[in-house]
C-alpha cells in the first residue's frame, strides 16, 4: 500500500517521465533533404560542394526554426571571367512568401577558379509534413566582363549586377586618377575620406509594409501631403518635375514622382533616391522609389509616373525619426538597349550626395583592402583592371 | 564536438540561465576553450555596459524616486491586504504540482501552433524590417531572415517597391555580398 506522500511523489515521476521526451528537439540538419541547389545544366557555374557547417533545425512547439548556416563554392566553369553572382533564395511553402537573393558583386574570378558565397537564413514556420527541401537555391544570373549576361534573370538580377559592375568602373577609374595625379598620398588621403564618410554617415532603419500603415507606428495618423524637392544632376538622362508622399510623423506612405526622358533614347528603368531630413535638420537615406511597371518604355521626350503603393516607417537608433522633408534625384537609369546611367563621381561630389549616400560596393571593397593592407596593396589591386 | 549556441552562453556569462540548463552549459565550457572564451567576452562585455554612465541622466536621483514611490505603494497596500502564510507545506505535494504544470506547459507549447496563430496569421500584414540579428519578414508569428551571422553588415537601403537590400563585408577575404528581402503580396 502506498501512503499519501508516496503516492504524490509516485505521480510526480510518472508526470516527469510522461513530460521530457515531448521538450524541445533540436537535430542536425540532413543537407541532402534539407536544401536542394538547382544551377542550370548549361549553367557557367558549377556546385563544388555545400557546406551546411552548424545549420539546425528545432522543434519548437507547433513550430519550426530552422537555422541555415550554408556556404555554396562555385567554380567559374566558362571562359569569361565573371564580375558578378546572383542567387534566388525561396523558402519553400512559407505563408508570406519568403524569397530573397543572395549577390556577390565586384568580383573577377577567371576561368578555372573558385569562390564561395554564404547563405544564412532563419526560418520559423508551422510544422507541417513536407516532402521537398525546406529551402531551394537557384541560379539567377552571372555578369561577365564584357557585361554579357547569363540566367533567369527572375529577379532582374541583370540590372542590378550591371549598374553594380557600372559604378565599380567609375569608382575604379576615379580612384586611378587619383593615384595617376597625386601618388600613392594622393590615393591615400581619397580612401581615408571615404572611410571617414562611410563612418559618419547616418543611417536609418526603414520598416516596410504593404498597402496600409506601417505597423507600431509612434505618432498620430495625421496624414499630410509632403513635396519632394528635387536634386537635379546635370548629366541626367531623366528629369523628376514633381512628386510627393502622405507624411504622418514617421511613417512615409504610397510615394509618386512624375519624371521626364530627357535624353535622346527609350527609357525602360528608372531609381529616384529618396532622402528624408527630420526635425534637427538632419539628412539621411531613406531609399528608393523605382519604376513601377516591369513593362515599362519611356520613350524620349515622353513623361510617366512612378507610384509605389507601399508604407516606410523610419527610425533612427530606436528613436523615431519625424520627417520634416523629402529630396529625390535620379540614382539609375536603364535604357531600352540595355545600357545604364549612374551618377558621375562629379555628380555626387557637387552635391550632398558623397556624403549622404553609401558608396559603392567597389568603393567600400577597395577602402577596405586600403584599412587592411595598405596603400601600395590597394595600387596593385587597381592595376589588376 | 556539439557547442552550445552564443545566445545560451550569453545566458550563462550573465548568470540567467536556469538551473539544469546552466549544468549541462558548465559541464561543456569546463573542457572547451573557445566557448571559454566566448563566455569571458560576454562577461567583460556586460561589465563594460555596466561601467558606462550616461551622463545625461541623474541615476541617482531616479533610483532615490523609484523608491520613494515603491515606499509608498507597499504602506498603501498593507493598509488594505492582511497577508496570509501556508504554514503547511509539504515538499511532496509541491513536486507534484510543478510537474503537473510543466506537463500543462508542455502540452501547450507542443500543440499545433497554427491553431493558436491562425487569427494572428491571418490578419497581420507582411512585414519588413531590419533586426539586430538580418533583416526579416514577419507575417504573424512565421518569418523568413538574411542573418548577418560571421559578416559585418555595412549597409541596408529600402525599395518603395518591396524589398530590403543589406550590405555585409566579410572580415577575412574582404568580399562584398549584398542580400534582398522581398515584401510579396
Amino acid at each position: 500500500m502506498f501512503s499519501c506522500s508516496n503516492k504524490y511523489t509516485w505521480l510526480a515521476a510518472a508526470l516527469i517521465a510522461f513530460a521530457s521526451p515531448l521538450a524541445a528537439q533540436e537535430t542536425a540538419l540532413d543537407p541532402a533533404n534539407s536544401v536542394k541547389v538547382d544551377l542550370p545544366s548549361d549553367s557557367p557555374l558549377e556546385l563544388i560542394s555545400k557546406s551546411l557547417g552548424d545549420s539546425r533545425a528545432t522543434s519548437r512547439g507547433g513550430a519550426i526554426v530552422l537555422d541555415l548556416h550554408m556556404g555554396l563554392t562555385l567554380r567559374n566553369a566558362g571562359s569569361k571571367h565573371v564580375r558578378g553572382v546572383t542567387l534566388l533564395v525561396t523558402a519553400q511553402e512559407f505563408a508570406p512568401g519568403g524569397k530573397g537573393s543572395v549577390a556577390r558583386p565586384s568580383i573577377d574570378v577567371a576561368p578555372g577558379q573558385t569562390f564561395t558565397l554564404p547563405v544564412d537564413i532563419r526560418l520559423v514556420r508551422p510544422v507541417q509534413q513536407t516532402s521537398g527541401p525546406l529551402v531551394h537555391v537557384q541560379l539567377d544570373g552571372v555578369l561577365f566582363d564584357d557585361l554579357t549576361f547569363f540566367g533567369p534573370n527572375k529577379l532582374n538580377s541583370q540590372r542590378a549586377l550591371t549598374f553594380w559592375e557600372v559604378e565599380a568602373q567609375r569608382d575604379r577609374a576615379y580612384f586611378k586618377q587619383s593615384l595617376q595625379a597625386r601618388g600613392e598620398s594622393g590615393l591615400g588621403e581619397e580612401m581615408r575620406k571615404s572611410i571617414a564618410r562611410q563612418a559618419d554617415r547616418p543611417q536609418l532603419d526603414v520598416s516596410l509594409t504593404r498597402n496600409g500603415r506601417a505597423s507600431g507606428s509612434a505618432v498620430p495618423s495625421t496624414d499630410r501631403p509632403v513635396q519632394f524637392a528635387f536634386l537635379n544632376l546635370p548629366d541626367s538622362p531623366v528629369q523628376p518635375l514633381e512628386g510627393w508622399a502622405a507624411i504622418s510623423g514617421n511613417e512615409a506612405r504610397s510615394p509618386q514622382i512624375e519624371i521626364i526622358n530627357h535624353s535622346g533614347k527609350p527609357v525602360k528603368y528608372v531609381e529616384i533616391g529618396w532622402l528624408v531630413k527630420d526635425k534637427q535638420g538632419q539628412e539621411y537615406v531613406a531609399g528608393s522609389v523605382p519604376t513601377s511597371e516591369s513593362t515599362m518604355l519611356l520613350p524620349s521626350g515622353q513623361r510617366t509616373r512612378l507610384l509605389q503603393d507601399t508604407a516606410l516607417k523610419f527610425s533612427h537608433t530606436g528613436r523615431a525619426i519625424e520627417i520634416e522633408g523629402m529630396t529625390g534625384y535620379v540614382s539609375q537609369v536603364e535604357f531600352a538597349d540595355g545600357h545604364v546611367w549612374v551618377p558621375s563621381r562629379h555628380d555626387l561630389d557637387s552635391s550632398p550626395l558623397l556624403r549622404v549616400t553609401a558608396p559603392s560596393p567597389e568603393e567600400q571593397r577597395l577602402a577596405d583592402i586600403y584599412s587592411k593592407k595598405g596603400v601600395a596593396a590597394l595600387a596593385a589591386e587597381l592595376a589588376r583592371y | 564536438m556539439k557547442h552550445p549556441g552564443e545566445y545560451n552562453l550569453a545566458l550563462l556569462a550573465g548568470g540567467e540561465a536556469g538551473a539544469f540548463h546552466r549544468f549541462r552549459l558548465d559541464r561543456h565550457v569546463r573542457n572547451c576553450e573557445d566557448c571559454q572564451e566566448k563566455v569571458a567576452e560576454f562577461q567583460a562585455l556586460r561589465k563594460h555596459l555596466s561601467d558606462t554612465e550616461f551622463p545625461e541622466v541623474n541615476w541617482n536621483s531616479l533610483a532615490a524616486e523609484m523608491r520613494a514611490n515603491i515606499h509608498v505603494g507597499l504602506e498603501a497596500g498593507a493598509c488594505v491586504r492582511d497577508t496570509h502564510v501556508a504554514k503547511n507545506w509539504s515538499p511532496q505535494f509541491a513536486l507534484a504540482f510543478a510537474s503537473l504544470v510543466v506537463l500543462v506547459g508542455a502540452g501547450f507549447f507542443l500543440t499545433d501552433g497554427r491553431l493558436h496563430r491562425m487569427t494572428v496569421s491571418e490578419t497581420a500584414a507582411p512585414v519588413l524590417q531590419p533586426t539586430a540579428s538580418g533583416i526579416e519578414l514577419r507575417k504573424g508569428t512565421d518569418s523568413f531572415a538574411f542573418l548577418d551571422d560571421k559578416e559585418v553588415r555595412t549597409d541596408q537601403s529600402v525599395n518603395a517597391q518591396g524589398a530590403i537590400e543589406a550590405r555585409y563585408i566579410n572580415d577575412e577575404t574582404g568580399s562584398v555580398t549584398i542580400t534582398n528581402v522581398l515584401l510579396q503580396q
